[in-house]
């Protein structure tokens, strides 16, 4: 600090008194250049300020212009036929896309059946046992999450369509599923450990199973977590398209593949198609997102 | 029950414990969840090895050459993975060019100068676009911004006298400028999301005693706030790289499809990604797909190091703790 | 915590998977005693008269192939399907190069490329393949310039130039010779091709080759089946992306199957065919180089730069590839069946599309392949 007296130290003082007059001398000085200096910080700090806010701006702004082009383009070819007819092909008027609503459900669906169970089981896993073999299997989910999808997709062609001599709907599930499973993994095992462990060992010291336990203490107390993690692996796969471009029969049975097909056509048509179906896959990943979001918020109001 | 039969030990007690649950059979809990960490490891290996398998053909064909041989041609047979990887590498980095600032700068905003009823729905604004499906963005980006871009903004660029040797050729729409912005759009998220959470993770008492030794507000967030925050803000980044390094449909969507050597901004090219949305399909049984496949490796192991490298230092990001440089830096900063 | 969760999600997770093994092409088939009868009312000339198409089981058909036959494949397949439901044709036009890989690999039902597998293809297969013609396509020339009308009049060698960047301005003298139009605008030209492995890029190689002495010098006197990379404007993926680049930017020309330029309502160029006329892509000029051509086959099928005053240089013949010899033979039933209808009922859907139907003899070739269809045990599928 400035101009402050300095500490006792013995056997200095005559030394200690000099520094000190001299630097009462230089303090009119230094107290000038300080009261400069705050003005040029201030005015350097409102400038990175602005800074910020622009920054923050041009954030926000791929966000607006993506959902406000989205919903003006898909509005227009947004009807309950839209939902339930099949497609049709070009020059005829009318058809939609419930082929790629049920299609997307039905892979959807089954990728659910099969990350799900493995997810919890395998967090679980983790949760209950220490050492390295946990360690491993943890790094493992993370390295996991960040394989590119189409790397996935690639795994799934090999894995289930060039054995098996077709395209299929439950080799496109099995790619989603590899796709959700590490963030499954790793959403319920953090969901998990919001659980006070000596919950888990009343639970044990009781005498009931262990499957009990986890059942009763671990499942119920992570609840919410467990609903958030997966609700947001959810909706991470459902937006996905690379892992079904190398295992679907056909674009007609996955929304993303039939954005991605209709979207790159000339025609008005199959363009808003692909408007509409993107502008409902959109709100769909929204909602999905909202309600993991609430669901965490809430957990995180009881919890205080 | 045994626990209460007056066993004086824990461990004895666990032990009756555990005994008394193989006899009653709660073996098949104890089964399903090493089966469950099995199947993990059995998928995880199951992947890598797959991709190897089926790329050694490749390989063996082409050499190690491969990775970096220029021509990517499968009609003449000439399968070179270079152009790709350089087409790769230029669109991440002007990617993270376009981002870094303004994520970081994002982060800094919701966190240090944001009003609290505001930081709460911008940040979720903003995780919100993380959640957008990357078909739509490319869609948007495709029927939206590659009209924009060809009419508007690369001729602008191409204006700019200065710009000249980056922004020069005919201005198409569809190049490596306008897929880098679409992976700077998609990996914003991420920075922001990770990079907000390390710069509100310093250390309250920290960032008082700065402001105590008379620093103001920027200053302490340059001197305390960002070294405090730093290897947080580096895993964002790191972790960011490897999202753009793996997003492969909307770049193929909005490249353009050239594998050349770009020789501007403008300029359509390719990535390792593009390449394989574009060719794994046609590409003939035998050498043509094992050398897209060979493509997915080399990218599978570019991903896996850089996020390896990101939750490494995701791991590291503990609360903030300035060491002694930083108590420096505080005092300097009233200075 | 009672079971009844656990049960619900397995008999739910059982369910999924049921319908999903429902959806890939299980199928509860009938299998037929001896050869049945390929037409069941005697066939009458190209457009032959209405025709039984009832299968008894019900069949999901999976293909995939070329791009350019999407349109003419997508109505037929809905009329086919609108006459017969038990049939459900599925069809990924992903490329012709896809349609040829799918097919050695086994992994379609049937595929279709606008060139023939050529031997060397063909023995990659896992088993015989058979090529049959079922349609008439032809590859027009687009361009975007505003205020100039269709029927642009290029040539093979201008064409070149402008596909390899030796010429870079509309308003190029070259352009201005070969045209007679001297007012084109001074905008720079965009060339567009297809970046994956096509049939109207094949068919454009094959012209200039033909027509342009400059181009065989570049890439050689043997057509590839992917576009030679220049280094010269931008790749976009089939016929749509190409198509919708070009709607959509001034100056851009590429090159598009006719059916999707004539939907886009694109301006075409008029390209000087072998007599030395400038014949613009119409039904008429597809449908003469059809007929122009002789002893078709899939291994002499270009009709690329063909005899004739009235041709479009442009033009080819789309093949559908079968496997001979079908493990599932009520697969195997149905689709000699549905592509009998196609060649024969069905092309009176191809000319509002921008397809010609297919002439006469060729329809007789078609028919003729597909009788030599055969069971799994090796005798014919179908009567003759």
């Amino acid at each position: 600090m400035i101009g402050a007296a300095p500490s006792q130290w013995p056997g200095e003082e005559a030394a200690t008194r000099r520094d000190w007059q001299a630097r009462e001398r230089r303090r009119p000085i230094i107290q000038a250049s300080a009261r400069r200096s705050l003005g040029r910080r201030r005015r350097a700090g409102r400038f990175v300020q602005v800074l910020c806010v622009l920054a923050a701006a041009i954030g926000l702004a791929p966000l607006v212009a993506l959902v406000y082009y989205t919903a003006e383009r898909g509005l227009g070819g947004l009807s309950w036929s839209f939902l339930t007819q099949a497609p049709v092909p070009e020059g005829i008027p009318g058809g939609g896309i419930s082929t790629a609503i049920v299609g997307t459900g039905e892979i959807v669906g089954l990728a659910l059946v099969m990350a799900v169970p493995v997810g919890l089981m395998a967090a679980l896993f983790l949760h209950e046992r220490r050492g390295r073999l946990a360690t491993a299997i943890r790094f493992g989910a993370d390295l996991l999450t960040g394989v590119p999808s189409i790397v996935i997709g690639i795994f799934a062609y090999a894995l289930l369509v060039r054995p098996l001599h077709h395209f299929s709907n439950l080799a496109a599930a099995f790619a989603l599923a590899v796709l959700m499973l590490p963030i499954m993994i790793r959403a319920d095992e953090e969901a998990m450990r919001t659980v006070a462990v000596d919950l888990w060992e009343a639970g044990v010291a009781l005498g009931a199973r262990r499957s009990r336990v986890a059942r009763s203490v671990v499942l119920r107390g992570a609840l919410p977590g467990l609903v958030t993690g997966n609700l947001l692996a959810v909706s991470r796969g459902v937006g996905e398209t690379a892992p079904l471009l190398f295992t679907v029969a056909a674009p007609s049975f996955a929304m993303t593949m039939l954005i991605y097909t209709d979207g790159t056509q000339p025609f008005p048509a199959e363009q808003q198609t692909a408007w509409t179906t993107a502008l409902l896959l959109l709100l769909f990943v929204l909602v999905l997102s909202g309600i993991a979001r609430l669901v965490a918020w809430r957990l995180t109001r009881r919890a205080r | 029950m045994t626990a209460l039969s007056g066993a004086s030990n824990l461990a004895s007690v666990k032990a009756a414990i555990r005994h008394r649950h193989a006899r009653r059979g709660g073996r098949a809990y104890v089964v399903l969840r090493w089966a469950a960490a099995g199947l993990f490891v059995a998928i995880l290996a199951g992947l890598v090895v797959s991709i190897a398998v089926d790329s050694s053909q490749a390989i063996a064909h082409s050499g190690i050459g491969f990775l970096w041989s220029g021509t990517w041609n499968p009609a003449a047979n000439q399968f070179g993975a270079g152009i790709l990887v350089v087409g790769t590498v230029v669109t991440t980095l002007v990617a993270m060019i376009i981002v870094v600032p303004v994520g970081l700068g994002t982060a800094a905003f919701l966190s240090e100068l944001a009003p609290r009823w505001l930081a709460g729905p911008l940040s979720t604004a903003i995780d919100l676009l993380a959640a957008v499906p990357s078909i739509v963005v490319g869609l948007w980006a495709l029927l939206v911004l590659s009209p924009v871009f060809a009419n508007y903004v690369e001729p602008f660029f191409k204006s700019v006298p200065a710009l000249g040797w980056f922004f020069h050729g005919p201005a198409y729409g569809p190049s490596i400028l306008l897929a880098s912005v679409v992976l700077a759009v998609m990996t914003l998220p991420t920075i922001v999301a990770l990079s907000r959470t390390a710069l509100s993770g310093v250390a309250l008492a920290d960032r008082e005693a700065a402001m105590a030794l008379g620093a103001t507000h920027w200053q302490v967030v340059r001197e305390v706030v960002f070294p405090g925050a730093r290897s947080g803000i580096a895993a964002s980044l790191t972790l960011a790289v490897g999202r753009a390094l793996g997003e492969s449909i909307a770049v193929a969507m909005v490249i353009g499809n050239s594998p050349s050597v770009p020789h501007s901004l403008l300029s359509p090219g390719a990535t390792l990604g593009s390449a394989i949305v574009n060719q794994f399909a046609e590409a003939e049984p035998g050498i043509g797909t094992s050398s897209v496949i060979a493509l997915a490796a080399v990218l599978l192991v570019l991903t896996l190091i850089v996020n390896a490298g990101g939750q490494a230092l995701l791991r590291g990001m503990g609360p903030g703790r300035l060491r002694r440089r930083g108590r420096d830096r505080v005092t300097k900063a009233a200075a | 915590m009672s079971r009844r969760p656990i049960v619900l999600t397995l008999a739910v997770g059982l369910g999924l998977l049921g319908a999903a093994f429902a959806s890939t092409g299980s199928i509860a088939a009938a299998a037929t005693s001896g050869p049945a009868a390929l037409h069941t009312t005697a066939p009458g000339g190209p457009l032959g008269p209405s025709y039984d198409t009832k299968t008894t089981s019900s069949v999901t058909l999976s293909g995939a192939g070329a791009n350019s036959i999407n349109p003419f494949f997508e109505k037929v397949f809905y009329q086919y399907h609108l006459k017969n439901s038990k049939s459900t044709i599925t069809y990924s036009p992903a490329g012709s190069g896809v349609g040829i890989s799918d097919i050695e690999q086994g992994t379609v039902d049937f595929g279709d490329t606008e060139i023939p597998m050529a031997a060397k293809d063909l023995a990659k297969a896992t088993r015989p393949v058979l090529q049959v013609p079922v349609d008439l396509g032809g590859v027009a020339i687009s361009y975007n310039l505003p205020g100039v009308p269709s029927g642009l009049k290029l040539d093979g060698p201008t064409l070149a130039g402008i596909f390899n960047g030796t010429i870079t301005n509309w308003d190029s003298s070259q352009i201005a010779k070969v045209s007679g139009d001297k007012s084109l605008p001074n905008l720079a030209i965009v060339p567009v091709h297809r970046a994956d492995s096509s049939g109207p890029g094949w068919d454009l190689d094959d012209y200039l080759i033909k027509t342009a002495p400059a181009w065989a010098l570049k890439v050689g006197t043997k057509a590839s089946k992917t576009w030679p990379l220049p280094k010269v404007g931008l790749g976009e993926q089939l016929n749509s992306g190409v198509a919708t680049y070009v709607a959509q930017t001034k100056g851009a020309i590429g090159y598009v199957e006719y059916g999707y330029a004539l939907e886009a309502k694109f301006t075409n160029a008029a390209l000087k065919n072998k007599a030395g006329a400038f014949v613009a892509p119409s039904l008429h000029s597809i449908s003469e180089a059809g007929s122009e051509a002789s002893d078709l086959s899939a291994t002499k099928y270009s009709i690329i730069d063909g005899p004739g005053s009235g041709t479009y240089p442009l033009a080819n013949f789309s093949w559908t590839l079968l496997y001979k010899k079908n493990p599932n033979e009520a697969k195997a039933i149905a689709l000699g069946k549905l592509f009998d209808w196609v060649v024969t009922t069905g092309q009176q859907y191809s000319s509002s599309l921008g397809y010609a139907p297919l002439p006469a003899d060729v329809v007789a070739l078609s028919t003729a392949t597909l009788e030599e269809l055969q069971t799994p045990q090796g005798g014919p599928l179908f009567t003759k």
